[in-house]
Parts: C-alpha cells; structure tokens; sequence
C-alpha cells in the first residue's frame, strides 16, 4: 500500500479537484487499485468531486458531552471554578450553564461537582461512509454533525476504513483538510508522499510554507503544485522561489481558468480539463504517479474521459 | 439563547466572518468590511484563522504595537519519586495524552490540553503544572485607525483553540466598538470557539457545488449556536451552484454579492485591497449596515 495526501494549508487552493483527478489518472492508467479517503471531514466535497453513491454508513460517536441539570444544580460554582476553558457560566445567582461551543469535554466539573449535577450524554457526533465513485473507486468519507468537535479523531476513523479496503498493491489518496492543526496532522501521518498545493498568492504562499514547516517536522516526502499561476507574475514567482528555498521539487504550474470551477458540477474531474489548464494538469499527475514510483499504464488519462464523454 | 453575562460588554458589537470552505473570500472579505467600518469607528480586525493566520497581509503598512504575547497551557509532569504508577491520571486524561504502563507514567506534553483533572485527582499529590507555550498573540496597528489583533498557533502544535480563545480575551481588552473576527474554515471546534460569543455571523460563499454543500454545513453551525447570520455571495459567476436558492431555503438573507471579476482575482492573489472599486465599496456598505442593524436587534436588552 502506498499513501499519498494532498493538502495545502489554505483552504480553497485546489487539495479536493486534484485528489480526485489524481485518483481518476491512477484508475485511468489500469494500474494500481486506488481508494480515497476524504479526511476533510468538516468540508466533506470527495463525493461530489467523484459522484458518490453511498454503500456502506456507518455512526459515528465522539466522546461523551455535559450539560448540567438545572434542577439539581445547587449553585455552589465549584464546576465553574474546575473549568481551565471558561465554559461554565452562569447568570447571576442560577443554575451553571455549560457553553458547548467552549467545552473541551474533559470531565473536570464532574469531578467536583458535589450534587451530581453534571450528566453525561452521547451523541451522534457524525456518520462514516464507504461509497462506489463513478470512476469505479471507493471513497472512504464522513459527515460531521456541524459543531462537534471530534475531527482529529474523525479523520482517524476515515483512514481505518480507506486502509481496509486497500490490498498490498493500492494506492491510497488522501484528501486532507485545510490548515496545520490536529485533523492535518491526522490526515498525513503515514503519508508516503505529501502533494502540496501552493496557491499563487500571498496567503496561499505563506500557508503552504507553514505546511513544508509541518511536513519537515513530520519527515513526510513531498513534492509541489503551484496553482492559479498567471494572476499576478510576482506572486508566481514568489512561490517558485519559496519551493526552491524550502527544497521542495515543483512538478509543475497550474494556470487560472474560470472554467476549471464548474466541473465538479458538471460531473467531471480535473483530468478531463482541456486547453493550456488541462495539459498542465495531465503532467502534474503524471509527475505526480511517477514520484510515487508506480509505472503509468498504456491509455493513461484516457479512461476517465471515456466514461465522462461516451 | 446563548448566556453571555461575562466579558461581552454591552454597545460592542462582534461580527464573524465564516464559510464552511475554505477559500471563498473569508479573510478578504473581513479586511474590507474592517477598512469600511473603520471609516466611521474605532475597529478591530480579530485573525482567529490561527492555523493560517493571512488578514496582516492585507495592510502592508500595519505595525506591531507591543510585545508579542506568548499562549500557553499549563501541562503537568510527575515531579520527584513520589509517584506511585497507580494510573488514576491516565484514566482521568481524556486527550490521550498520558500512559501508564506497569508502575510508568508518561505524559505527552504535546497532547495535553491543560485541562488540569489529572492534577486534581492525583491521589499522590505529585503532579505539578508548568506552562508549555502553543503560540502567540501579537497586536498590529494600521492606517486609517484599524487596529488588528493576531492569533498564531506554533507549527506542529494542535491545540489552536487555545490560541483562539487567548485572541478574543486580547481582543475583548480593547475598547473598540465593533470588532471583526476572520474565522477559520471549517465547521468543528476551531470555528465554534471562533464563532462563539459574536452577535453575527456572515458567511462568505462561492456559487460552487463544494461551496453550497459546506455552506449548509455552516447554517447548521450557526443555528445551534444561536446566532443570526446572513450570506454574501462571492465571486458570482464563477460557478453554477445556486447559493441563493439555499438561503431562501435556509430563511437566512444575502446581504451581499460580490461578482467575480478577473481584476479582483488578481488583486486577491496579491492580497492589495479593491480600492477604487466604487460598486464593491456600495456592496460592503449595504452589508455591513445589514450585519449592525441584525445584530443590534438580536442583542438581548438584559445584557449588562
């Protein structure tokens, strides 16, 4: 099995389009099976960018939560002072209140509740899905319920089950979300390679060299994309220069088209792109499967558009 | 409705600007409507995009005004021979981030979130709390009466609320009347502590079909957490998806759209604000004064 993510550090720069062109050039190329695993689990987008029809769904439950009874509560605030994260409150003489967007769940007020106030509950925190793509790959992905606050662990459980699918020779896509934080960090460990996509601006250049800082620090392989070139020279050749500087190979430069934006929608990938974007694209995957050193097929990156175009 | 008694003066009003995607226009969005409320306020432009902190960038000539606040949680360690391996605090961590295996107890310092229940029932007594640092708050100062606090967590770290919630509590020191807070993408914890406590949400989306799902995903958010909200439509005709028919649907208001224009990818790219961009400037007015008067109605009178 081999993994490879693809991450960016901002969000918006193009991670889901190229996991999900990557994943149609690999099964396009008739070569190593393929599973994709969308550990962007706050912004799900794999199973739109592939046409996802769900086979397998799966609960999904976090840690327990808190609330405090108000009945039972005796005003006496120990809670509210055990609690490091402000998230106790309360209105004057009342009943505590516990703010859940500000809980972290760690059982502190339980603890030293003298009433016993303090319930625990379970709840659904989101579903997990194994879906058929209409490229004849399974997708591995997950729906949070917006507000919970398990995506490290989430993303975890995403991987588990893309790993369970794959067979000796696979080829494993993650699709990783945005920023450095936990569910980043999830999503690339035991990544063999990482593909970084560097949008050509001045947030999308800054972002992805806090990324290349974390990848360093994780010792992960990566090589480079530079997207959205041709909007402004200086910043194009500002993220040249960052790669260089950073040591990180560019396999090549993705232009600006408007048109490249409306193909999820009209059911495509990004492999079926044409023109100047869609040529850069065909060799930034090809770049891309050969540093992941898995011989290309005859017929590669026809296939997908066989099935697209009939 | 949420309980907001404590450090949420009356007469200050917080606007967060959100998404769901990431990429649609959040950080852009906010440093305009922070240039055009500054206008006529004393504004605060709030970065909790801690992961990927980018609003600075907007203000080439923003200066930092004081030192660099450091963001720490306290992580505990075992200290002296006293420790008996029992495991209580292991079994009491609910991050992970301790072990103990046979009469040894490792605590993962990186892990730790510093919620302190490890300390408190160490029946031995022998675990002690020292700060570890997580990132840092830093105060930029920038033309035209804008102030910009910045929350920045460290490369390899993972606990960005944290940084979040140290960004608001600086924040909340200034006495500026409307703050502005870029939010992070996404719809779990780092956003809802960025969210929380704000008077308004506005969600920036794009008319892409990645953009409308996660969209819904943020109207979600936003609704359990009891705060009005409304959308403006970014890049408009840059896709097909139809945001608009979700918000009607949804029952939230537009209350701007912003058509895409190459001139403003270019600008964006290069993070330069749309100056001298007249039918902008008439969106983000509209839009500010729908986000103030929304706000301003949502607000519960017994607040003091």
């Amino acid at each position: 099995m081999t993994t490879v993510g693809v991450a960016s550090g901002k969000g918006g720069a193009g991670k889901t389009s190229l996991a999900a062109a990557l994943a149609a050039a690999l099964a396009g190329a008739g070569g190593a099976p393929c599973v994709v695993a969308d550990c962007d689990v706050d912004a799900a987008n794999g199973a739109i960018a592939l046409g996802a029809i769900v086979r397998e769904r799966k609960a999904y439950f976090a840690g327990p939560g808190y609330r405090i009874d108000a009945d039972a509560c005796i005003r006496c605030g120990l809670c509210e002072r055990a609690c490091r994260f402000d998230a106790i409150r309360a209105a004057g003489t009342s009943a505590r209140v516990i703010v859940p967007g500000l809980c972290e769940r760690c059982g502190a007020c339980v603890d030293v509740c003298p009433a016993n106030a303090i319930l625990t509950y379970q709840k659904q925190a989101g579903e997990l899905f194994v879906s058929d793509t209409r490229l004849g790959i399974p997708l591995a992905h997950a729906e949070l319920v917006p507000g919970e606050d398990t995506s490290g662990k989430m993303v975890r459980a995403v991987r588990e089950r893309a790993v369970a699918l794959a067979s000796g020779d696979t080829v494993v896509v993650v699709d990783c979300p945005p920023g450095i934080g936990c569910p980043v960090i999830a999503s690339l460990s035991g990544c063999d390679l990482v593909l970084v996509v560097v949008e050509a601006g001045a947030s999308g250049i800054r972002d992805a060299e806090r990324l290349l800082e974390l990848i360093k620090s994780m010792d992960r392989k990566a090589v480079a994309v530079i997207n959205k070139t041709g909007l402004d020279p200086l910043m194009d050749a500002r993220a040249r220069s960052m790669l260089a500087e950073a040591g990180i190979p560019s396999i090549g430069e993705i232009p600006f088209d408007v048109a490249l934006r409306s193909m999820e929608e009209a059911g495509k990938t990004w492999l079926s792109a044409t023109g100047s974007a869609g040529r850069s694209i065909a060799a930034v995957l090809s770049a891309c499967i050969d540093a992941l050193n898995i011989p290309p097929r005859p017929g590669s990156g026809t296939a997908e558009q066989r099935k697209e175009n009939p | 409705m949420m309980v907001r008694e404590r450090g949420n003066p009356p007469r200050r009003t917080i606007l967060a600007i959100a998404s769901g995607k990431g990429g649609t226009g959040k950080t852009t969005v906010a440093a305009h409507l922070a240039v055009t409320a500054s206008r006529t306020m004393r504004t605060l432009l709030v970065d909790l995009d801690v992961e990927a902190p980018d609003a600075v960038g907007y203000f080439p000539g923003a200066v930092g005004t004081g030192d660099d606040e450091a963001v720490t949680v306290l992580v505990p360690s075992a200290v002296g021979d006293r420790c008996t391996g029992c495991g209580a605090c292991a079994k009491a961590c609910r991050f992970g981030a301790i072990v103990a295996i046979r009469d040894v107890v490792t605590i993962d310092a990186r892990v730790c979130k510093g919620c302190g229940r490890c300390v408190a029932l160490c029946p031995a007594g022998v675990l002690v709390e020292a700060p570890v640092p997580v990132g840092s708050v830093r105060s930029f100062s920038a033309d035209g009466g804008l102030d910009i606090v910045e929350g920045r967590m460290h490369v390899g770290d993972i606990r960005a609320t944290a940084v979040i919630e140290a960004a608001k509590r600086a924040a909340s020191r200034l006495d500026a009347p409307i703050q502005i807070r870029d939010c992070p993408p996404g719809v779990t914890c780092p956003t809802v502590h960025a969210v929380e406590g704000a008077d308004y949400v506005v969600l920036v989306a794009e008319p892409t079909a990645f953009s409308l799902h996660d969209l819904d995903a943020a109207l979600s958010m936003v609704r359990d957490a009891g705060i009005p909200a409304g959308v403006i439509v970014n890049k408009q005709g840059f896709g097909t998806a139809d945001i608009e028919g979700l918000c009607v649907k949804r029952g939230v208001p537009v209350i701007g759209r912003i058509a895409f224009l190459h001139t403003r990818a270019r600008a964006g790219a290069a993070a330069r604000l749309w100056t001298d961009d007249p039918e902008l400037s008439a969106v983000l007015d509209g839009a500010l004064s729908a986000a103030l008067d929304a706000s301003t109605m949502a607000r519960p009178r017994t607040a003091s």
